[in-house]
């Protein structure tokens, strides 16, 4: 059936060609790249070579940091604040993000719902909110007053409780939806084969659901914490001198006191101290998890 | 040259593969291919996820370029030129119609991006291609508007309606149901006697290569097991693979014992003897083998007594299990289990434990070569 | 959790969680529309005064065209260039892929000071500062994962045979990616661009270095409000960002489930 005719010369063994394969996705990548590296990473750069360079190379800036009390202190007072906001945050966010897990798919969209509208209001509102609530005429004061509990306003701003009551309400939706985003990796299954064998509820959800869940919390936990850290609007507007973050400070050094090595110096250590927590969660926890991709 | 043969000629390119490759990193998925496609047939790439085929007809379409080799249509090499422009139609297991475009449209999009037909012309040509798919009141709903049967038809027309010379065919029955994708199977083959093109199919459905092709392409870890007519695959396998992949079968791994001529006596594993004639496979005494027996070729006989020189062996039922028309038996032979089918009158008097006498035509046994890899493309036509 | 006690424990703490959550937004709303002249809550009357003078003040309406420039600028580049990107991370193999992660989750996780520190003093030379196309380039950086993040994910969930579909049927690969592909992501691009906007709406330290002089837009004037003033205004001013976040929001829901009929 078939003509056995010889083929017009094409070469047999064409020459293979890998090096096309990267062309496409290397210049549809580079404009974003560019843009990163030009907008966001050589303004870094910059800020770190000007906390060097005032006068020549010196690392004044830097040992003036280190041996300042009120550095020191801010610093302190970030890094407790900080860590404190993450742990209350995972322990709302658990029991949240655990009942999103179980749940079905209306309970879980409206439960999403109330979860994330707090996420897209913007940060100085939900701040100044609690202003309102927690002032001497606030609602707290005015019910606590009105139920004849207490006879004088508390004073409940400006003080480390008011900060956190604010932060952790504001990192609580990243916590939940971050979490959620873990617990949905756990093979249910496991649980059922933990009550098969005569676990009960709570047996089963302490020895097999918790201890698989617990990388997540520790990857949300990261995730956080780093967040927490460079707070700024919060603590200005409910806490008192006391209660003074990171951010704050550069802001001043930048803004009123001009004095840019500083406030660049006090930049550089923030901007070290987080990508190394980043760095360190980016290390344990794909980033891809973060928004669904997988590991292709 | 017969008139039809005269037809396909016409209407249907000859496709030729020289020694295809193509790796992902450092797995091969497609390992020295070469192949020989007539003009007008109908050509099915069979085998199991993993051996190839999909990267073939990718490499066909042009979707993928090759690692080295050639690709041959109508004897103009394609591998240089972009998908685009080699005017082949294709069609998708997720059928893969443009949901924004009506069948209509969805069917003279081809004509649209090759040809400047007239606006007469094309409408034409649609409805034609719409009559020939039986869908011709359907040309102004949208797709998911329509069965998955019907949108499959629609995606045959949209791949015929440039009047391709090579048609390729990626698994399309896949997500139909067995009666539908049944159905479809005559479809095709009436639609491809009608317009004659050549067609490329892919498919993992041993039953559905072998009732629709011309010739199948028995594919195996990126490479070639067996090319031949689908009577030729299934009564002559070359191989192991193709022998086990096609149908049922009996395999028994076996030694050479003696070489006379043609005439072969083999021993297998129980120390018993059964003659079988040379084929391709290398024969020599002493060297190991494979004996394929299909259990449709094995009967259940009285006696132990050879007759017309039939080998006949003794054995034990194993396993016995009933199948509405037939029952299936597990015969224990030695340390082999044969497959063997008996008829529900002869079946219902058997018991598990039972002792019975096995027998077939001589012509049945057939020779393998030992060990698993297939050789390169193997017998084309009756052996 | 078998145990009704058990339950009834956990929908109770759910619950006071999800108040604790919502609260203040209602609170905010709420005293936007206050009769009164102090940030008191629950407010004692009902007056749209507030809002009437925010639309009477020239300063608040330019502020709130400034949002709506720098917003849209730098959602705009953020679409430009963050859809490519996600072709190249989705329809390809890239090595460098840990690398990419590691830089968008960078940019991500700086702290907004720092980012709002450095983009000064890299733009001071460069005259971006007081513009805003400067504001809105800055913006475009951190608005860039959110469209890169959501185009992702349409592409990942549409038939990639169909753009395949059209190529083998001759038409040429871009317009297959223009004409076919494009349209059935929109969704997703379209959801990204919408938080690159909010997120731009919102954003604050940036802003005030970059922008916080004249044409300051909304959120740096809040700012200010917030610290100096204590009436209403303010309160009508977020309940405006509300709004809008509401509605691009909803909006995106609406697109999503527009899509999802077109090619159900």
């Amino acid at each position: 059936m078939t003509a056995l005719v010889e083929p017009r010369a094409a070469p047999l063994l064409r020459p293979a060609r890998p090096s096309q394969a990267w062309l496409l996705p290397t210049m549809l990548l580079l404009p974003s790249l560019a843009w990163i590296t030009f907008f966001f990473l050589a303004p870094l750069i910059l800020m770190c070579w000007r906390s060097l360079a005032s006068e020549g190379f010196s690392l004044e800036t830097y040992s003036v940091l280190f041996t300042s009390p009120l550095f020191t202190k801010v610093m302190i007072t970030t890094v407790k604040t900080a860590g404190i906001a993450t742990v209350f945050a995972l322990l709302l966010a658990y029991p949240l993000a655990y009942v999103l897990t179980i749940s079905g798919g209306k309970m879980r969209a409206l439960i999403l719902v109330f979860v994330l509208i707090p996420y897209w209001v913007d940060i100085i509102v939900r701040s100044f909110s609690w202003l309102i609530l927690l002032g001497d005429n606030g609602m707290v004061n005015k019910a606590l007053m009105g139920l004849g509990i207490i006879g004088m306003p508390l004073q409940l701003l400006y003080n480390p409780f008011s900060v956190l009551l604010a932060m952790v309400q504001i990192l609580l939706p990243l916590t939940t939806v971050t979490l959620f985003g873990a617990m949905l990796r756990i093979d249910r299954t496991l649980i059922t084969a933990a009550k098969i064998h005569g676990a009960s509820g709570w047996q089963a959800f302490r020895t097999v659901f918790f201890p698989l869940s617990l990388p997540g919390v520790y990857g949300a936990g990261l995730l956080v914490f780093v967040l927490a850290l460079g707070f700024y609007v919060t603590p200005a507007l409910l806490g008192s001198p006391r209660e003074t973050m990171i951010a704050q400070t550069i802001m001043v050094e930048a803004s009123q006191l001009l004095d840019w090595p500083q406030a660049s110096a006090a930049g550089a250590v923030l901007l070290i101290i987080t990508t190394s927590i980043a760095a360190l969660y980016n290390r344990y926890f794909s980033l891809d998890r973060l928004w669904g991709g997988s590991d292709n | 040259m017969t008139e039809l043969a005269a037809a396909a000629m016409a209407n249907g390119a000859q496709l030729r593969l020289r020694q295809l490759t193509k790796a992902f990193g450092a797995t091969k998925a497609v390992d020295q291919i070469s192949l020989d496609v007539p003009a007008g047939a109908f050509v099915s790439l069979l085998g199991p996820s993993g051996s190839g085929k999909t990267t073939t007809l990718n490499l066909i379409a042009g979707f993928l370029t090759p690692d080295s080799g050639d690709i041959l249509l109508d004897e103009h090499s394609i591998a240089d030129v972009p998908p685009h422009k080699r005017n082949i139609g294709m069609v998708f297991q997720s059928y893969s119609l443009f949901p924004h475009m009506t069948v209509g449209e969805n069917v003279g999009f081809p004509l649209r991006m090759r040809t400047r037909l007239s606006r007469q012309d094309a409408r034409r040509r649609i409805d034609e291609m719409l009559a020939l798919v039986q869908l011709s009141h359907l040309g102004d709903r949208y797709p998911r508007q329509l069965s998955g049967g019907q949108q499959q038809r629609v995606a045959m027309a949209r791949a015929l309606v440039s009047h391709p010379r090579l048609l390729l065919m990626d698994e399309p029955l896949g997500a139909l149901d067995k009666k539908l994708r049944e159905q479809m199977q005559i479809e095709i083959k009436r639609i491809h006697r009608n317009v004659g093109t050549t067609v490329i199919y892919v498919t993992h459905d041993q039953t559905e290569a072998l009732t629709m092709s011309d010739l199948v392409v028995v594919m195996h870890q990126a490479r070639v097991a067996q090319v031949g007519t689908p009577r030729a695959l299934y009564e002559a396998p070359a191989n192991l693979f193709v022998a086990d992949f096609l149908g049922d079968s009996n395999l028994l791994t076996a030694t050479i014992a003696q070489v006379r001529g043609d005439e072969l006596a083999v021993e297998i594993g129980s120390g018993e003897r059964i003659h079988a004639t040379r084929s391709a496979a290398a024969a020599s005494q002493g060297s190991d083998a494979v004996v394929l027996i299909r259990p449709e070729d094995i009967s259940v006989t009285a006696t132990g007594e050879r007759t017309d020189g039939r080998d006949v062996l003794a054995g034990t039922i194993r396993d016995i299990s009933y199948h509405g028309d037939t029952f299936k038996l597990d015969v224990a032979v030695g340390a082999d289990v044969l497959k063997v089918r008996v008829a529900r009158e002869r079946g219902a008097g058997m018991e598990r434990g039972d002792r019975v006498f096995l027998t077939w035509r001589s012509s049945a046994v057939r020779l393998l070569p030992a060990g698993d890899r297939p050789g390169d493309a193997g017998n084309q036509g009756e052996p | 959790m078998s145990t009704i006690a058990g339950r009834l424990g956990l929908g109770a703490a759910v619950l006071a969680v999800l108040v604790y959550l919502i609260f203040p937004v209602i609170v905010v709303v709420a005293i936007s529309f206050s009769s009164g002249n102090f940030l008191v809550f629950p407010p004692p009357g009902f007056s749209l005064r507030w809002y009437e003078s925010i639309a009477g003040d020239p300063e608040w309406v330019s502020a709130l065209w400034v949002t709506l420039k720098v917003g849209s600028l730098s959602a705009l580049i953020a679409v430009l260039l963050g859809v490519p990107a996600a072709f190249a991370l989705v329809r390809h193999v890239i090595p460098a892929k840990a690398l990419l992660n590691a830089l968008i989750l960078c940019a991500l996780v700086t702290p907004p000071i720092v980012t709002a520190l450095s983009t000064y003093l890299f733009f001071v030379p460069l005259g971006l500062v007081n513009t805003v196309v400067g504001l809105a380039c800055a913006h475009a950086v951190s608005g860039m994962p959110f469209v890169v993040i959501n185009t992702s994910a349409s592409l990942r969930s549409a038939d990639v045979n169909l753009e395949r579909a059209a190529v083998i049927h001759g038409a040429h690969p871009l317009w297959a990616v223009l004409r076919i592909t494009l349209p059935i992501i929109s969704p997703g691009i379209v959801i990204g661009a919408i938080f690159a906007f909010v997120h731009s709406a919102h954003e604050l330290l940036v802003a005030t270095f970059v922008l916080g002089g004249v044409g300051k837009p909304v959120a740096v004037k809040i700012w200010s409000g917030v610290q100096a003033t204590s009436d209403p205004t303010i309160a009508a001013a977020s309940a405006i960002l509300i709004g809008l976040a509401i509605f691009t929001f909803a909006s995106a829901a609406a697109t999503q489930s527009l899509a999802k009929r077109r090619t159900a």
